[in-house]
């Protein structure tokens, strides 16, 4: 299967007075196309930092990350920006939309950059993306008018809406309540059935054993691996159980 | 502890600080000159004229004069204090050469007077009677100020030499807005050139109690005395000696109340971007049980040091740039006797400013009560409300460019955000185009209609002259067959009585002929049309309390005739109580007649005036732009130096606040800004989104401000330009310059601006700003 990420050896430290602390220490992995994987670890581990690099969104102090072939560190700032509206999609632990739009105007944002001559197909890709994940008939709510679950599906319409080949979400269920986390995490397994792949970041093991492979990083590195194919069963009570057997056994 | 928190705070924000200290020091400075400069032009004004002994009533006359009756009035009337008749030598100013050049082109009444004994002295510079010898001339202060003459020079009066030995302050005749001007020579000398000229006396009075001038001049009408040219009154030298110079004041304190205007505004940027900073903090201190009184204080401590520091550096810099405004007026008028009340009412205030400055930012800091401790600690940053523009949709927006709809979008949202902005753009347009506009009315031909004068090419003025009816009559017989000359009128300038209320007499010069020809600007009515209409200056219909349609009885060869006054005008000439009317009259004597000429071709003037000048020696040919010149030409050149001056500071403080505001805004909007990167918007998207809002609000600014600058400003403009006479007028644009050319460099200084100020934007790390967690 075709690699669409790989990460070699990335190091990334951010300088304290004279001392480097070094939050990512030699990371390497990569994500096939259509993969969904999950990052777990405690606070401080480095995982969203991990996630940040990935997407080009960080710099990085070594190593190399390459997506869909291409070296990000080699690439300009606009390069990398055309990436990130054309093949990414991001999702974030808290609604990341900007106050002055509605609903719909933050969904569209990132397709109508390039695209405003087809505003209409956008808007109409929008709303069938609206309907989807259950936010039909929002489109004109102002951001303050919306609960925090609504919002979070509308961040997964906006990362959506340019067809990325790879979504990142940073704790996407983080600030949501257990019900709205499961079906935030149902409409994100769909979007992964669909062909795109997800890695995502997050605490929560009924979150990671919906993947297909969990990554667990401690103090910059990734000590432990953990595939959970298909073939392991779909009863999700069964998978999560798996997962916290393995934090345990590795102490995280 | 205040003190490290403000060495703190002004070390983190040096560029914030500074600026904010800039227009605190410049508002201190110029609220200080201008209380300096009041207060010396009116000291030195009073200095001059009791220096001088200026007279309190001089009635100028040509012809006979019967200098035993007035002696014998002035004994009679118990409020004469002082009492002379000057001779003033009228003199061509061809027969004028001071160093090589002629006065010939001169507008002036150039004249010789010797030394006065009793009062209306004149004075050398330093204040001082001056003492003539023989062989010496003293030159009006005007023609130093010019550079026609310095001291040592040659004067060559008709053959006769003299050596120029100082210049002379007169406190009737120093203005250039006042036509005549007197040259100091020894009464030897007077008498040798006195056959060279035509004679006109000044018959001057000073009173015991100037409070009742007025009665005095009615006394003075009634008594039948000579009157043959203008009255001149005390009030009125006062005011002419106080016009250019007051222009500049009237600038001055008009540039220092917007500077007022826009140091607040700064503050309160500088104030909201440093709130916004620390917006945490601020949050933490409540959650932690401060009290808004004691984080008020931090804040206040701040902005007491810059406004105390900023107000003292300004004071101590108008002492720098005073010597630059008051050479002027020390020039002429010489020092004020009570300069150091100059420096009480300066810090008075500059007082006033830092007072000013610390209501201002404790009103702002009010604020700090609506802060939520909660809120401010969850999200960092204010959660204001955005409101407005809701049909402005992104999915509906096919016009404009995402970034170019982002950024008007964000402006529209955020209306009071951009309040700050937009009014200082307003301000900066106004500063911009109100002088600009004012320095296109003054310079225009059409300006002179406003002040009492036809757009006529040249006038030919025939004054103080023997027979002015058949010479007129010469000229106007030359000038009806002259081809070159399109149009004509003859003016024909009478003294007739006229009949007041309570039953006395005054005269009333009035100007008799065709005003359909060059017709004048009338701020209330029209022209006179029937043989039974009037109009008349501004100044007259005051004094007499008339205004249009009110009836005003003349004595005319000793029968009565009513006169309604048709219409009031402004008028700066002959001391500017005028009159003019259409009816015929043979009984009055002509005290003086104007041929005025439009030319089919404006370019020959020169050649015409020459003609005309070599032909009629008895009378005075002058070009009309020529008059204008002289007569507003420091005036127009000093609002022409204010219109630069303001364009270099409205585009200053365009800039100053520009990069400011964008770096409040990237300060605050850091969090969006991030969202938008982390969606693949670059840094050359978020620029043009800065650049969108911020000429958006430009323009809205723009617009408001071209509007303010054609309303309020007009009506500014025209309390100025009042005080030479004029009522009422509009301006008079140049639509290129200042619709065009004005907001496009507004429109590139605030690009440049706005690249400069969100250059940050491009160092904001997504990560930063939106991770929730390592």
């Amino acid at each position: 299967m075709k690699k669409i990420m790989i990460g070699e050896n990335i190091v990334k430290y951010f300088q304290v007075g004279h001392e480097k602390q070094n939050v990512l220490d030699g990371v390497s992995i990569e994500i096939n196309e259509g993969e969904f994987v999950s990052v777990m670890g405690p606070s401080g581990s480095g995982k969203s930092t991990l996630l940040y690099a990935l997407s080009g969104m960080d710099d990085i102090n070594g190593g190399k990350v390459t997506f869909d072939g291409k070296d990000l560190s080699s690439l300009s700032e606009k390069e990398l920006a055309d990436i990130r509206r054309t093949k990414m999609g991001f999702v974030f632990q808290q609604p990341t939309l900007l106050k002055n739009l509605n609903i719909l105007d933050n969904i569209i944002l990132p397709a109508m950059r390039d695209n405003r001559k087809s505003a209409e197909k956008i808007t109409k890709k929008a709303r069938a993306l609206m309907k989807k994940v259950g936010i039909a008939g929002l489109e004109n709510r102002d951001i303050t008018q919306v609960s925090g679950g609504q919002l979070q599906r509308a961040g997964i319409c906006r990362a959506l809406i340019s067809n990325p080949e790879m979504i990142f979400g940073d704790e996407p269920t983080g600030a949501l309540n257990s019900k709205t986390a499961q079906e935030m995490m149902d409409i994100i397994s769909e979007i992964n059935s669909e062909g795109t792949a997800i890695i995502l970041v997050t605490h929560d093991a009924k979150v990671a054993a919906r993947t297909d492979r969990i990554m667990f990083m401690r103090d910059g590195k990734i000590v432990n691996e953990m595939r959970l194919a298909k073939s392991s069963g779909t009863d999700m009570e069964d998978r999560t159980k798996k997962v916290m057997a393995k934090m345990r056994e590795i102490g995280i | 502890m205040y003190f490290r928190i403000i060495r703190n705070d002004i070390s983190k924000s040096k560029l914030i600080t500074l600026t904010t200290m800039i227009f605190v020091v410049a508002a201190a400075m110029l609220v200080s000159l201008s209380a300096i400069l009041v207060v010396n032009l009116s000291g030195a004004i009073d200095t001059l004229m009791k220096q001088a002994k200026t007279p309190h009533f001089m009635q100028m006359h040509s012809g006979a004069i019967d200098t035993v009756r007035l002696a014998d009035f002035a004994e009679q009337n118990s409020n004469v204090e002082g009492f002379q008749v000057v001779e003033f030598l009228n003199m061509d100013g061809a027969e004028i050469v001071i160093d090589g050049t002629s006065l010939a082109e001169s507008v002036q009444d150039n004249g010789f007077s010797t030394q006065n004994e009793k009062f209306d002295y004149l004075l050398d510079l330093d204040g001082n009677v001056i003492k003539v010898s023989d062989g010496e001339i003293y030159v009006p202060v005007v023609y130093m100020k010019d550079g026609t003459a310095k001291v040592g020079d040659k004067v060559e009066v008709s053959g006769k030499n003299f050596i120029v030995a100082g210049f002379l302050r007169d406190s009737q005749m120093n203005s250039s807005l006042s036509s005549s001007k007197r040259f100091l020579v020894s009464k030897n000398d007077y008498e040798e050139i006195k056959s060279l000229g035509s004679m006109e006396y000044l018959i001057e009075f000073r009173l015991k109690d100037l409070s009742s001038l007025s009665a005095f001049e009615t006394a003075y009408t009634s008594a039948g005395l000579e009157a043959n040219g203008p009255t001149v009154t005390y009030k009125l030298f006062k005011m002419m000696n106080a016009l250019s110079d007051g222009m500049m004041i009237a600038i001055v304190l008009l540039v220092s109340a917007l500077v007022i205007a826009i140091a607040l505004m700064c503050v309160r940027f500088t104030l909201l971007a440093k709130i916004e900073e620390d917006y945490r903090e601020i949050g933490v201190m409540k959650a932690i049980g401060l009290r808004v009184s004691d984080i008020k204080k931090m804040y206040l401590a701040k902005y007491t040091a810059i406004a105390a520091a900023g107000s003292i550096l300004g004071y101590a810099l108008s002492f720098v740039f005073k010597g630059m405004l008051l050479e002027n007026i020390r020039l002429y008028m010489g020092e004020s006797e009570n300069s150091s009340y100059a420096l009480l009412f300066a810090i008075i205030g500059i007082l006033l400013v830092f007072l000013a400055i610390i209501a201002y930012v404790s009103g702002v800091l009010r604020r700090f009560r609506k802060i939520s401790a909660a809120e401010a600690i969850r999200f960092g940053t204010s959660q204001e409300k955005t409101a407005g523009a809701k049909r402005f949709y992104l999915s509906a927006n096919r016009m404009f460019h995402t970034n170019v709809f982002l950024g008007i979008k964000d402006a529209l949202a955020r209306k009071r955000l951009y309040a700050t902005m937009l009014a200082v753009l307003a301000i900066s347009t106004f500063i911009i185009i109100v002088p600009q506009n004012l320095y296109n009315t003054i310079s225009s031909n059409s300006f002179i209609e406003y002040m009492g004068v036809g757009n006529y090419d040249l006038r030919i003025d025939l004054q103080k002259t023997d027979n002015i009816s058949e010479k007129a009559d010469e000229i106007v017989k030359t000038v009806d067959s002259d081809s070159v000359i399109e149009r004509y009128t003859v003016m024909t300038t009478k003294l007739f009585k006229a009949k007041m209320e309570d039953g006395t007499e005054e005269n009333i010069k009035i100007e008799i002929g065709d005003h359909s020809i060059f017709p004048i600007e009338y701020s209330k009515g029209r022209a006179p049309a029937g043989e039974n209409e009037i109009a008349l200056s501004a100044l007259n219909a005051d004094e007499m309390g008339k205004k249009v349609g009110d009836v005003i009885t003349l004595v005319i060869g000793g029968k009565e005739k009513e006169l309604t006054v048709s219409g009031i005008y402004s008028d700066i000439t002959n001391g500017g109580k005028t009159a003019k009317a259409v009816f015929t009259d043979h009984s009055a004597d002509i005290i003086w007649s104007v041929v005025c000429a439009k030319l089919s071709d404006s370019s020959l003037v020169d050649d015409k005036v020459s003609e005309y000048d070599n032909k009629f020696i008895f009378a005075k040919v002058s070009d009309i732009d020529e008059f204008v010149t002289q007569t507003f030409g420091s005036t127009i050149s000093s609002v022409k130096k204010a219109m630069h001056v303001a364009l270099a500071v409205a585009i200053m403080i365009t800039a100053l606040v520009t990069v400011l505001f964008m770096r409040m805004l990237v300060t605050k909007d850091r969090y969006s800004i991030a969202i938008l990167k982390a969606l693949g918007f670059t840094n050359r998207d978020i620029s043009a989104q800065y650049v969108s809002r911020s000429v958006f609000v430009l323009m809205i600014g723009v617009v408001l401000g071209v509007f303010l600058a054609n309303t309020l400003g007009e009506v500014l403009a025209s309390a100025v330009i009042s005080s030479f006479g004029a009522l009422s007028f509009q301006f008079v644009t140049n639509p290129l310059s200042a619709y065009v050319w004005s907001p496009l460099l507004m429109i590139c200084t605030v690009l440049i601006a706005t690249l400069i100020g969100t250059a940050s934007s491009g160092q904001i790390k997504i990560s930063e700003n939106i991770k929730g967690s390592l």
